[in-house]
């Protein structure tokens, strides 16, 4: 496994190859889902890319299996607000959101599961109607435009339960989830699909079975873009990886075009890169941010935000845990983080009382995470009980559709400034009333499944900070309702692309790393063909 | 009552045993686990007084803040039973001291080995094969259920019929005017049976 050579110098390439400064290069800022995924595609078109990431290489086997250790080490702990009514506002204030600072980004801190859109998500105004308060918007894509885009993504990511991938074995947090599905008569639950390997497959070998997910797989049974795309955009000989280098604007030239982008490494020494073409991967808090910290006198709101939707309808999936505790032990942190999903109460239904469904999905802490998150600001004997419990506990987290709202918005915090003088993002979010209503609806559900094997107690957890992070560069059919087009190309800015969970149009129930890639996949073919065709 | 933070010359104490023992029982009183041994709770005391040392104003406050439980306990916080020390630690639960010594204990206590080994966590497992091999489905009070989706049944989209609906009443809950009470209002006047 390649990392960081010794006598690196800062601010450049780590790999053998690199592109010279003023060289118009194709620049990726970010390598995650989206910018990782695109990076392969691009190289293996025979592309060069310039990939910025503002974290360092680290490798799987430098992952530690220790929970605060490993959020020390890969957590993006740089300093950002939040405000609004939102329960993360109060219990982690400055962590509103739990993603990565590496290479890989959150893929490597991700829990793998890989469920689809449904057809209907695309069309969330459509099939929703009008929903007070909402900015729902149908995407200017559908179901069918995708489908090739998920084949290909779930054959890259090895997801279990399709494309003859085999499913992952029931461990002992399943047993409990899957009985009490049954039992109260869910029909859809499985142990995926999950991007976790249950047998060899692509290179990567089958799960151990060893415990930590969040803390990046030193297994590497897990797919990643660390452990798949990058090393094979590197075997490619075109990919130029600069680690530790963190885009802080990307300027543009007379014609509105976008020209370069500035970055600092390490040591805080500001580098310029010429670009041909950028696409902007930095999750969906810094990529608006970056946007907006490239404002200038023809962008006056942010590069690419004539539309005003930039940093609007910030999405973040409903979210929230439930946990049971039974009389015989369940030993839940044994086995993969995730590995059990149902998928009963996902489907659209308002006879519920709110629009959109959500999926229940297997977890696990360890008592340190266990006790920063069960019941955030608690202390005392009800507390304690929470951790007593610890070995006969089964865990599941609600992953549901939430509606984009254009006061929910990612801001530049001018009061505030970040080690390198640039203001911080801050991070505003209000629960929708139909959020409200979901998360009831799940939370119940949640504990009828446990009640029905037994529990002889259950506690509901509130949001962890957000891991998925979506919806601030939304897709749009019409310049004016988003910010970017159908393939993630700027509508005002036609070299400028955005290749994250931003261009999300609406939130879907689904985990949406899966259609993170597939859309970064497509991305891909899209830029590839337009550069052949001298259209950019 | 005295108020450390007037002067200055307080920058210059330390902790003395009876604060670290006092700490010791904030700490067995607020986080009560039977199964947890002392050690623990000793060496997250000490952490605690490990970072009141390196901030002057963390030490401000737990001085202020011990010196406040033994003035809520009439003498000694020690000397209080179980339940009379939760009272006393209730009524001081929105201090700066107490919020402190809760957020450092929370992070440090439960990230403890020991207290792993008695909450029945094993930890890491890379290092001896994962858990493969050592228990993770070794469940045995439950049937083993199946891991694949029913076969030949597609998951619901959408429910029937609900494209024609109404939108949902959590969309719906705004008055449409002053005089149109809307779907989920009540109109209150004078009841007539």
């Amino acid at each position: 496994m390649s990392s960081v050579p010794e006598n690196h110098t800062p601010g450049e390439s780590v790999t053998g190859y690199s592109v010279a400064h003023d060289e118009e290069a194709v620049v990726i800022v970010g390598s995650g889902a989206g910018g990782g995924t695109l990076a392969y595609e691009l190289t293996s078109k025979g592309i060069p890319v310039v990939v910025l990431e503002a974290g360092p290489y680290l490798t799987h086997d430098e992952y530690m299996n220790n929970e605060w250790e490993s959020f020390n080490q890969m957590a993006w702990l740089d300093p950002r607000t939040t405000s609004g009514s939102w329960r993360v506002a109060r219990d982690f204030p400055n962590l509103p959101a739990w993603i990565v600072k590496a290479v890989g980004g959150t893929t490597t801190h991700w829990s793998g599961a890989t469920p689809r859109f449904k057809d209907h998500e695309f069309k969330a105004r459509s099939v929703y109607g009008r929903v007070d308060g909402a900015n729902l918007l149908d995407w200017p894509i559908g179901l069918s435009d995708l489908a090739p885009f998920y084949d290909r993504a779930e054959k890259a990511m090895g997801s279990t339960h399709v494309h003859g991938r085999p499913p992952l074995p029931a461990n002992n947090n399943y047993k409990v989830f899957a009985n009490g599905a049954e039992r109260v008569g869910y029909k859809f639950y499985a142990t995926g699909p999950y991007a976790t390997n249950a047998e060899e497959y692509d290179g990567r070998p089958a799960s151990i079975q060893d415990g930590f997910n969040f803390q990046g797989d030193k297994n590497r049974s897990k797919w990643s873009t660390l452990v798949r795309e990058i090393p094979r955009a590197e075997a490619t000989g075109l990919l130029d990886l600069r680690p530790n280098s963190q885009a802080v604007q990307i300027t543009h030239d007379a014609e509105g075009r976008a020209d370069a982008v500035l970055y600092l490494d390490e040591e805080g020494s500001l580098h310029r890169q010429a670009a041909k073409i950028v696409c902007v991967a930095g999750n969906s808090i810094e990529t608006p941010r970056l946007l907006l910290l490239s404002a200038t006198p023809s962008f006056p709101d942010g590069l690419g935000n004539s539309s005003g939707q930039l940093g609007r309808n910030y999405m973040r999936h409903l979210t929230g845990t439930v946990w049971g505790h039974f009389e015989e032990p369940v030993r839940m942190y044994r086995g993969e983080t995730m590995a059990g999903m149902i998928g009963d109460e996902s489907l659209h239904d308002p006879d519920r009382g709110f629009a959109g469904g959500y999926y229940l999905e297997t977890i696990s802490l360890g008592p340190a995470f266990m006790a920063a998150f069960v019941e955030p600001g608690t202390w005392g004997p009800d507390f304690a009980k929470l951790l007593d419990a610890y070995t006969n506990s089964a865990g599941m987290w609600i992953v549901g559709e939430d509606m984009p709202q254009e006061t929910n918005r990612i801001t530049l915090n001018t009061t505030l400034k970040d080690k390198n003088g640039l203001p911080v993002p801050n991070v505003h979010y209000d629960d929708h009333v139909n959020d409200v209503a979901m998360r009831e609806h799940a939370y119940a559900a949640g504990e009828k499944v446990y009640a029905a094997v037994g529990a002889r107690s259950t506690h509901r957890t509130p949001p962890y900070p957000s891991t998925h992070n979506l919806g601030t560069a939304r897709m749009s059919e019409r310049p004016e309702d988003g910010v970017v087009d159908r393939w993630g190309r700027s509508h005002d800015v036609k070299n400028l692309f955005v290749s994250d969970g931003s261009v999300f149009t609406s939130g879907a129930a689904a985990n949406p790393t899966l259609t993170i890639v597939a859309l970064a996949i497509r991305q891909a073919d899209y830029i590839a063909e337009e550069l052949k065709a001298q259209r950019i | 009552m005295v108020f450390p933070a007037k002067y200055p010359s307080l920058n210059a104490t330390e902790m003395t045993e009876e604060a670290r023992q006092t700490l010791i029982r904030v700490l067995r009183v607020a986080f009560p686990h039977q199964c947890v041994p002392d050690g623990p709770y000793e060496r997250t005391a000490d952490t605690i007084l490990t970072e009141a040392q390196n901030e002057t104003w963390f030490r401000v406050a737990l001085t202020q803040g011990l010196l406040s439980l033994n003035q809520l306990s009439d003498g000694d916080f020690r000397s209080l039973d179980d339940a009379a020390a939760l009272r006393v630690l209730r009524r001081v639960d929105g201090t700066e001291f107490f919020g402190f010594v809760r957020r450092t204990a929370v992070l440090n206590l439960y990230d403890d080995a020991e207290v792993w080994t008695a909450l029945g966590y094993e930890g890491a497992s890379f290092d001896q094969g994962g858990y493969i091999n050592r228990g993770f489905n070794d469940l045995g009070w439950l049937p083993d259920p199946r891991v694949e989706f029913p076969e030949g049944e597609t998951m619901p989209e959408i429910a029937p019929g609900a494209t024609g609906a109404p939108r949902p009443a959590a969309g719906g809950q705004k008055t449409d005017s002053t005089n149109q009470p809307g779907a989920t209002s009540s109109d209150m006047e004078e009841v007539k049976k």
